[in-house]
């Protein structure tokens, strides 16, 4: 194939898989969009890019900056190329996640009862108990069918061969899910037909799926469950997601003054006065749910909410207490973990983890500071992160020391080559790095992960923070149909 | 339906209401002070809307532009069209789900629109009527597709309960300070003075088609008062008021409904039964502020009775 304008000056780092080219020839997964693109003209695709932008802003896809007292509306910046799976690729990532989650699932149900995880020395006592989302209010209670993760957000990434890593597990109120359905939207909107001529699988049973889970999970046996989407309100990041799901579900959207506890009951007020509620999803971190037994300040949640939840009155999804599942300490251990729980050897690898208690990883670590990164156990969305290779010595230093002081606190990991995907910038396409996060979705009947997810990107060149709060963006996710 | 749901319905409504007014009326006070600058002030219309005090308000009351663009898309006063949609739009924000996507993003693009510096800036070089009406038609779409895409249901009428309100204080407000202006003088018959109330209004055709006759301020006063036909009057309002809030009749709260129906019923019957002779004798500004006052203490029953919720 000849190369284009648009093509020309697309330099994979050494080193890097690439999603697009391989050897300077085109995946067959690209070949179809890359035409596609090549015929349009730059001054075409910009005005697609600047379409797909006004269409965000009208929707009012946004979040709010807010500065020096206003608020300014962004747009979480989206790419026009899509990321493109293939059905062999997504049928291993999802029977990996289906594993992973399974065993998760069981490892939750155990430490929170028997724990025999714990007696048979696979997971050590002491790790479990020094994580501060290990919470003993729930202890020896049984969540309606054992279900502690309802949905999920696994984040993947992709080292220099190809191979497929678990870079995190996300356990507690994953978002972004709310992206891959309104990315897929836009590219509806700015290439007509290019989807289907793809075979593109589609992802919009999302909400209908989670929306049959949440109901089956009703601790009333009737058939119209009250169901509400409970949210911290207009201010939280995630707020457009928030109306996003409960309009595509259907289903109330609340705050927490919206609830109110009684007799063990969660009522909503209405115009018509309470109403009963039967399951909550709630986008509400556990510590704010209920100022009785966890943070007494928090203005998010509601008082005696807890309580409601261990009578059974009321299904919380997902499950309180899903922290010490997704610890980045605890991580470490999920393969073992399979292989106890399930009896089968992981499919999914994660990627090699240092536990900084242990005197000779550390030590292994610190000689090797400019090829690590160093990760807070307890903190997400690229906050307290440090990146070797581009750090300060100052920084390193700061954090050395932090590390010897509390090692718990941190864990290391060698620097993983994320793999790159086309990027349109300024009439070009450029390789940028990229992620993946699969949403997975677990109900009575099994585990069902919509063949998508949110791609995320690191727009700057060089850059390997994908975060949205550290620069980063997303792009429509693609798995193609056989 | 939540009981903060209701409230921010309302709310909504109520705001782009307001800003509907105060965009149409500015734009024909603006067209008046061209016809007419020696005798125009902006300062009623100041004092109706803005919260400025007496001296501040002189000190613009003849710089069109400068009125313009404090009342349009000035972010520092809380009563300017940016503020109010801004507001109607933290309100539309938190019900995304009860209202459709199309009206969301109908205001969305509403606000968009006029944070639009550019669209501020033109005040001060451009034809303002340009930048009013661009406004105005934004406010049009939002009615129109609130009547095409929403439900009928208890959501859709606590928008109409907002807006109906919201239109009868309103014009009770334009109406009572229109009269100030001439110290509540009925035999004023400055032909001008009137047409331009009533073009505000959009009540001019109508009265040349009511009336046939030249300018009378009784006329005015009856059809802005009166008229169940006219859109803006405040009959007009409170009739629809009562008929939208009907609609909760088969809620289960029992009480607040009978309490709020009692209150609409009666300003209802009180505004029905008067004629332009019994409003003069209790006085204009009496009678006009007893409206209000009437209107408000429904707005607060509805708080207390369908909207508490802390």
């Amino acid at each position: 194939m000849q190369t284009s304008e648009l093509l020309h000056n697309y330099l994979v780092d050494s080193n890097t898989w690439d999603e697009m080219y391989t050897n300077s020839a085109i995946r067959g997964q690209y070949q179809s969009v890359v035409e596609f693109m090549q015929q349009m003209s730059i001054e075409e695709l910009n005005k697609k890019e600047e379409l797909a932008k006004r269409l965000f802003m009208s929707q009012g896809i946004t979040f709010t900056v807010y500065s020096s007292g206003e608020g300014i509306e962004k747009i979480f910046p989206f790419d026009i190329i899509p990321r493109i799976i293939t059905a062999a690729e997504w049928s291993y990532i999802e029977e990996g996640i289906r594993q992973r989650l399974k065993a998760l699932n069981l490892f939750l149900k155990d430490v929170y009862n028997d724990q025999f995880i714990l007696k048979d020395g696979v997971v050590p006592v002491d790790m479990v108990y020094s994580c501060p989302h290990f919470l003993r209010e729930m202890h020896g209670f049984h969540v309606p069918h054992d279900i502690y993760v309802h949905i999920a957000g696994i984040d993947l990434i992709r080292d220099h061969d190809g191979t497929f890593y678990i870079l995190e597990d996300n356990l507690r109120t994953p978002s972004g899910v709310s992206y891959m359905l309104e990315n897929r939207e836009i590219t509806k909107r700015i290439f007509p037909d290019l989807i289907p001529r793809n075979n593109v699988r589609s992802v919009t049973e999302y909400p209908n799926i989670l929306h049959r889970n949440l109901v089956s999970l009703s601790p009333r046996q009737t058939a119209n469950p009250t169901i509400v989407l409970l949210t911290p309100g207009i201010y939280n990041s995630a707020y457009f997601e928030h109306t996003t799901l409960a309009r595509l579900m259907g289903v109330e959207l609340v705050e927490g003054r919206d609830l109110v506890v009684d007799n063990h009951r969660v009522y909503m007020k209405t115009t018509s006065g309470l109403q009963q509620v039967d399951v909550i999803y709630r986008r509400v971190d556990d510590e704010f749910l209920d100022p009785l037994v966890f943070n007494p300040d928090s203005m998010l949640g509601v008082a005696g909410i807890m309580s409601a939840y261990r009578k059974g009155n009321v299904a919380i999804v997902n499950a309180i207490g899903n922290g010490v599942a997704d610890d980045k300490a605890i991580y470490t251990y999920v393969p073992a973990m399979i292989r106890y729980y399930l009896n089968e050897e992981p499919i999914l690898k994660n990627v090699p983890t240092y536990q900084l208690g242990n005197p000779e990883e550390r030590e292994h670590v610190f000689g090797n500071m400019n090829n690590m990164v160093i990760k807070k156990t307890n903190e997400s969305g690229g906050y307290g992160m440090l990146m070797g290779h581009t750090a300060s010595d100052e920084e390193i230093a700061r954090y050395r020391e932090a590390i010897v002081k509390d090692p718990r606190q941190y864990i290391a990991q060698p620097i993983i080559n994320l793999s790159s995907a086309p990027c349109y910038m300024n009439g070009k396409l450029k390789p940028r790095r990229i992620d993946l996060r699969p949403y997975a979705l677990c109900g009575p009947g099994g585990i069902q992960i919509v063949p998508g997810g949110l791609t995320r990107v690191a727009l700057r060149e060089g850059s390997l923070v994908v975060n949205s709060s550290q620069g980063g963006g997303s792009k429509d996710t693609w798995v193609l149909a056989g | 339906m939540l009981s903060r749901v209701a409230d921010s319905l309302y709310w909504m409504s109520r705001y782009m209401e307001r800003a509907d007014g105060i965009l149409r009326m500015l734009r024909i006070n603006y067209a008046s002070s061209q016809d007419d600058f020696q005798e125009f002030s902006w300062k009623p219309v100041l004092q109706i809307f803005t919260y400025l005090d007496d001296e501040k308000a002189t000190a613009i009351a003849k710089d069109t532009r400068a009125v313009l663009q404090y009342m349009v898309t000035d972010r520092e006063n809380s009563n300017s069209v940016l503020s109010i949609i801004t507001r109607a739009r933290e309100n539309a924000r938190s019900v995304q789900d009860h209202i459709t996507k199309e009206l969301w993003q109908c205001l969305n693009d509403f606000y968009h629109t006029i944070r639009d510096e550019q669209l501020g800036k033109g005040f001060h070089k451009e034809d303002p009527v340009t930048i009013l009406d661009i406004l105005i038609r934004q406010g049009l779409l939002y009615y129109g597709t609130a009547d095409v895409t929403m439900a009928r249901g208890e959501g859709y009428a606590f928008l109409n309960i907002g807006k109906f309100l919201e239109r009868g204080v309103q014009s009770a407000d334009i109406l009572d300070v229109k009269f100030s202006d001439v110290d509540y003088d009925f035999a004023k018959t400055d032909t001008t003075y009137w047409k331009y109330l009533l073009l505000s209004i959009s009540g001019y055709e109508l009265y040349l088609k009511t009336y046939r006759s030249a300018f009378d301020a009784k006329n005015v006063v009856e059809q802005i008062v009166l008229n169940e036909d006219f859109p803006r009057s405040i009959i007009y309002s409170i009739n629809q008021l009562h008929s939208k809030f009907e609609r909760l009749r088969t809620g289960r709260n029992k009480e607040g409904y009978q309490k709020i129906d009692f209150m609409i019923g009666k300003i209802r019957s009180k505004v029905k039964y008067s004629t332009v002779e019994s409003i003069m004798q209790q006085g204009l500004h009496a009678y006009l502020n007893g409206v209000k006052e009437e209107l408000y203490e429904v707005g607060n029953a509805f708080n207390q009775y369908y909207f508490a919720y802390t």
